[in-house]
């Protein structure tokens, strides 16, 4: 089943004169419960294409069926809730509350969605094991490495319980061992909660680990590759 | 529900402390500023608040009690025929030309005759039994203390007023006039001074009412048949000195403007503040919009901000008022606050800090997640 597809999308941005075209009528679908990462050069357009995706960015043009909802035809508050509802996002930077702590992070945006405390406290410490910083639930940010931000922040998309996690150069920020950590989360909550993880980055582990890999450039997708690997593995775990 | 904004506030006051700085010296302004108006204007009700008079009987349609003119004795016995009236007094008012030491010059001041009776009404909240019985001596007066130098003589000193000799015999506290100098004698000694009427004539009669009678039923009484004479309640006429000097002399729309200006220059300096401790969460304003939490919740946050700003920086202000308020009073600054004064200060002091987060809400508007994916 796919969970995303996108048709004929074009966007383009006018800088005085010049008008530069960043997606040129790209189309893809991407498959629920599945690790899909879009690589390419900086500047190819992957990060633009992750933002209309997931709902953040108006395309010029062409639609974006997401767990089959044309996201872009409502208006400004359907969108949000149906990114309340249904998305996570997992950031570069890791843009956490420095007044909270890892726990209230997580609980954060479980406010807003009308779970009340308890429940939410439950479900936020569940996320923060999943992510292994069970024990680190007290700690304000500054008392965190990067690598436990990034868990912090990963944790903070997956307590939603959400069908779509979006993540943007989740691992640029992290040394190796951090970034193994994030990549393997990610690759985890895809097969385990059949997320559909949709993942922009050009760390080459991450290729490595990914279900299928779509390769960019200048707007459009030059290369859709399946890792054989993966399902391999998933095999494995299965069996 | 996580407290977003309060914890925010906590962990980050060195970020909003200016913001909560300029909403309290904001509302320090105004409530000082307040405190000051009804202070100093509320001494030209002086005579009227600190007496225990229910009714004032002066000449028709007298808009504070310095503008007061002779008027008929037989206003006494007017007012001494209701029969809800215990007793009446008569109240001395002369223009004198103070003459001390030669280096002080001239001074302009007012003379009050009044009562030596022990229970006498007239100033009863600020003089004692003692007191009165000391301007019975005749050419004996009484002046605030904070006057003395003004006057150039201290207390057993001696200085001409109209021409004659009188000596300062006591001081007392919370006399001070509006414009002049108010000098407390006794009706005899008012009288001699008095170079106009020859001393026939006074300029008011007051009035105690029997128990239970109703001040302003009885004033209405007298006024119906009076002729050359008026009388108002004590509050009534109170109201109408304080109105007189704040709203006939310009100083009425002064204190609003005032108040306008420390609103405005409060409101725009905590709105930047709060707008820069926003431009610098910017990205997880982003990242909580992108995780679908709408605007208006984030907006929410921000005005629960400014609104706890307000109020931590409305107990500064008050506090800092009342202890400035209190120096000031040490001092015999005329300073006074009522309730109403301290609602009205304590509104706008937290519509300066609403004002403040409703502009500081724009900054949200950078808050787009697009952004974060770039």
């Amino acid at each position: 089943m796919n969970a995303l597809e996108a048709r004929d999308l074009c966007m383009g941005y006018t800088s005085g004169k010049l008008r530069t075209e960043i997606l040129r009528g790209l189309s893809l679908t991407v498959e629920a419960g599945r690790l899909t990462l879009i690589a390419g050069p900086s500047g190819c357009g992957k990060s633009t294409l992750l933002s209309i995706l997931s709902g953040l960015q108006r395309p010029d043009s062409g639609s974006v069926l997401a767990l089959g909802e044309d996201i872009w035809r409502g208006d400004r508050h359907a969108l949000d809730r149906f990114r309340l509802q249904h998305t996570g996002f997992v950031f570069q930077g890791f843009n956490l509350f420095p007044a909270l702590t890892a726990l209230e992070q997580v609980m954060l945006p479980l406010g807003y969605m009308g779970v009340d405390d308890r429940a939410a406290e439950a479900r936020g410490r569940a996320a923060l094991d999943e992510v292994g910083l069970g024990e680190r639930t007290h700690l304000l940010p500054a008392e965190m490495s990067g690598g436990e931000k990034q868990r912090v922040a990963i944790a903070r998309a997956l307590v939603k319980q959400p069908q779509l996690l979006f993540a943007d150069e989740p691992t640029s920020a992290l040394d190796a061992a951090n970034g193994q950590i994030v990549i393997d989360t990610l690759r985890r909550i895809a097969h385990e909660h059949r997320t559909t993880v949709l993942c922009v980055s050009h760390d080459p582990r991450l290729v490595t680990h990914a279900d299928r890999v779509l390769e960019m450039e200048d707007g459009v997708i030059l290369n859709d590759r399946r890792v054989p690997h993966a399902s391999a593995s998933q095999q494995e775990r299965a069996s | 529900m996580i407290p977003l904004a309060r914890k925010t506030l906590v962990h980050e006051w060195r970020r909003f402390l200016p913001a909560m700085l300029a909403v309290a010296f904001s509302g320090l302004l105004l409530l000082m500023q307040a405190a000051l108006v009804f202070g100093i204007f509320g001494s030209a009700a002086t005579y009227i608040s600190a007496s225990d008079a229910d009714l004032w009987i002066g000449y028709p349609g007298t808009q504070s009690i310095e503008l007061g003119r002779p008027i008929t004795p037989a206003a006494r016995t007017a007012v001494l025929t209701d029969p809800d009236v215990a007793r009446v007094e008569p109240f001395a008012w002369v223009d004198g030309d103070w003459r001390g030491p030669a280096d002080k010059g001239g001074v302009s001041v007012f003379v009050s005759g009044i009562s030596t009776q022990p229970d006498g009404m007239i100033f009863s909240d600020v003089l004692t039994a003692s007191q009165r019985a000391l301007l019975k001596e005749p050419f004996a007066v009484i002046v605030d203390r904070a006057d003395l130098p003004k006057l150039g003589v201290p207390i057993g000193g001696q200085a001409l007023i109209n021409g004659d000799l009188v000596r300062i015999v006591g001081t007392a506290s919370g006399i001070r006039a509006l414009g002049g100098v108010n000098v407390v004698a006794s009706l005899d000694t008012a009288r001699a001074l008095d170079n106009d009427t020859g001393g026939t004539e006074v300029a008011y009669y007051v009035a105690r009412l029997k128990p239970g009678a109703n001040a302003t039923r009885v004033a209405a009484r007298i006024n119906a048949s009076a002729h050359g004479y008026a009388a108002w309640t004590a509050s009534s006429f109170a109201r109408r000195a304080v109105f007189y000097w704040m709203f006939q002399t310009g100083a009425g729309l002064g204190v609003v403007f005032l108040a306008l200006v420390v609103f405005i220059v409060g409101a725009i300096i905590t709105s930047q503040t709060l707008m820069g401790a926003i431009a610098g969460s910017v990205r997880e304003y982003a990242t909580l919009h992108a995780l679908g939490v709408g605007l208006g919740s984030l907006r929410r946050v921000v005005l629960e901000q400014a609104a706890w700003i307000g109020v931590c920086g409305l107990v500064a202000g008050v506090l800092l008022s009342l202890g400035l308020i209190g120096l000031a009073r040490m001092q015999d600054v005329p300073v006074e606050l009522n309730l109403p004064a301290w609602i009205a200060c304590a509104a706008l002091v937290m519509g300066i800090a609403l004002v403040s987060g409703i502009a500081a809400v724009r900054a949200l508007r950078s808050a787009d997640p697009a952004l974060l994916l770039r």
